[in-house]
């Protein structure tokens, strides 16, 4: 059984939110519901600032502290690492949107347009089925893994190509090669999660 | 409740609030810290408060505040109607424990003072088998005090388990949840006593007791805050915010020096241990204080969260 994870490359990161945007049309995220945002970091001072780019996304922990919050049960860890959430069981306690490090859950409070009250015939058509009241995150596009697909969205939409797709306990694959040869870096490694998810600097 | 969450409101890598935990939360960790520890200053060691229809008051108030604690959690909750699924994942879960052993400590503590129901002079439910100090009785007694136990700490656990916040992730956020709720619970006994319902060597008693509680209890609050202020940047900031930042008058003000100082000022000025009944006012002071500076300590520890940036 593979064990899905990303590495993701921050020299190569353009900040063009490619990933961002795909990751909203894929999923048919609400508004205020960002699966895939891409943080800004000033690095440096003046006069020699640079800023970095750092795609983000749900990590996907070995241990994850997610799961372990939730009273529910409704979040769990499949056989090959991706975390899902059942919005079916959710009852919407925000437990795991407290114990994430990285602000991989969202909470669809209500159900509301992106310009005001009420939905567009676009947005209707558009937005999936969420549940209002439950927590909703970043699956790596397992519908599309569950397909056959091996690639998420935003991987797929990359033009940089920075973030890379694999399995990890493939000694082999392309991600275990990146995180060995580059030294890939899991972010808040002091919480003891163990993301799925490495960068690269 | 607002979609999103506190990290997409900006994309910028930087600390973020925590926005989930807020008054409601600590009004219901609140609830249920002095209703457990009621309880158990009665169960342990025998702090009635009087009786009402042949009820133990503190039992019945215990009852009251536990179940006001459940209702704000289950108002809380996205998907209120689903309540019931938050008891499913007993064995990662603190929240489901904790709802587990609410539902527990209810259902048991209305059974356990049942027989003393009194209507129209008579006891008519004195002949359940578990009244009149049987085995089945005690059992039930012990089970909900177990439930009681966990009620007042589970909310600490909750966040100290949090691994994303670094100044909740410490042991000692429980431990204060369990010393100022058997404060307050004192606080509340107190109170009683100085309505002459009680006889003034119970009131005495209470006093020392509540002082030697505000003293453990200052005593964690500063050994977290000096642990923050030594740790990482992000519980720094958490122990700024509440010392000198928009927090300081409901934490500093409110919880350490209203609800911890000035009652164990009040407690040392009464000299319980001198023999004489303590002085009213004094004991009404530091009975009174516990109770909202409970609540605003627990406001001021809940919004003090902030996440730190990963990376």
């Amino acid at each position: 059984m593979p064990r899905w994870g990303m590495v993701i490359d921050l020299t190569r990161c353009v900040g063009c939110y490619a990933c961002t945007m795909a990751c909203k049309v894929e999923n048919g995220t609400p508004p205020g519901i960002w699966y895939a945002p891409v943080y800004e970091k000033e690095l440096g001072h003046y006069p020699t600032v640079k800023r970095l780019f750092i795609p983000a996304l749900c990590n996907h922990c070995h241990d994850a502290p997610c799961v372990k919050a939730c009273p529910s049960g409704a979040l769990r860890k499949r056989e090959d690492g991706i975390v899902v959430v059942d919005q079916d069981r959710c009852c919407g306690s925000r437990a795991c949107m407290a114990a994430c490090p990285y602000g991989a859950l969202h909470f669809y409070a209500k159900e509301e347009g992106e310009y005001g009250p009420e939905r567009t015939a676009f947005e209707q058509a558009f937005y999936k089925p969420y549940k209002v009241g439950t927590v909703q995150k970043c699956t790596f596009c397992a519908h599309r893994i569950d397909r056959g697909v091996l690639t998420p969205a935003c991987v797929e939409t990359c033009p940089t190509g920075c973030r890379v797709f694999g399995d990890l306990s493939d000694p082999d694959s392309e991600v275990s090669h990146l995180i060995r040869r580059r030294n890939g870096v899991q972010a808040r490694p002091e919480a003891g999660t163990c993301p799925s998810v490495f960068y690269l600097r | 409740m607002e979609t999103g969450n506190s990290f997409t409101k900006r994309f910028v890598m930087e600390r973020k609030p925590q926005t989930i935990w807020r008054a409601p939360h600590a009004l219901w960790f609140f609830a249920m810290g002095v209703g457990g520890a009621l309880y158990l200053n009665r169960a342990l060691l025998g702090i009635e408060m009087g009786r009402l229809w042949g009820l133990s008051l503190a039992d019945l108030l215990s009852l009251a505040l536990i179940s006001v604690g459940g209702l704000i959690l289950i108002s809380d909750l996205g998907q209120p109607l689903r309540f019931w699924r938050a008891l499913a994942n007993p064995r990662y879960s603190w929240i489901s424990v904790g709802a587990i052993c609410d539902f527990v400590f209810l259902f048991l503590d209305v059974l356990v003072i049942l027989p003393d129901l009194e209507i129209g002079g008579g006891r008519p439910l004195a002949g359940l088998p578990w009244a009149g100090g049987a085995f089945l009785g005690t059992a039930m007694e012990v089970v909900a005090g177990v439930a009681a136990l966990i009620v007042i700490v589970y909310p600490g656990l909750v966040l100290s388990y949090s691994p994303s916040i670094p100044f909740w992730n410490t042991a000692l956020i429980p431990l204060q949840f369990l010393a100022y709720a058997f404060a307050s619970a004192l606080g509340l006994a107190l109170i009683y006593g100085a309505t002459g319902l009680a006889p003034p060597a119970s009131s005495q008693t209470w006093l020392l007791l509540l002082g030697g509680i505000l003293a453990l209890c200052l005593l964690l609050f500063v050994a977290h805050l000096l642990g923050a202020a030594y740790t990482r940047a992000t519980a720094r900031e958490s122990a700024r915010l509440l010392v000198s930042g928009h927090l300081a008058a409901p934490f500093l003000g409110g919880g350490l020096v209203l609800g911890l100082a000035v009652p164990l000022l009040a407690v040392l000025f009464a000299r319980p241990w001198a023999g004489g009944p303590p002085d009213t006012v004094l004991v009404l002071l530091a009975g009174a204080l516990t109770l909202p500076g409970n609540l605003l300590s627990k406001y001021g520890v809940i919004r003090a969260g902030i996440y730190p940036p990963f990376l």
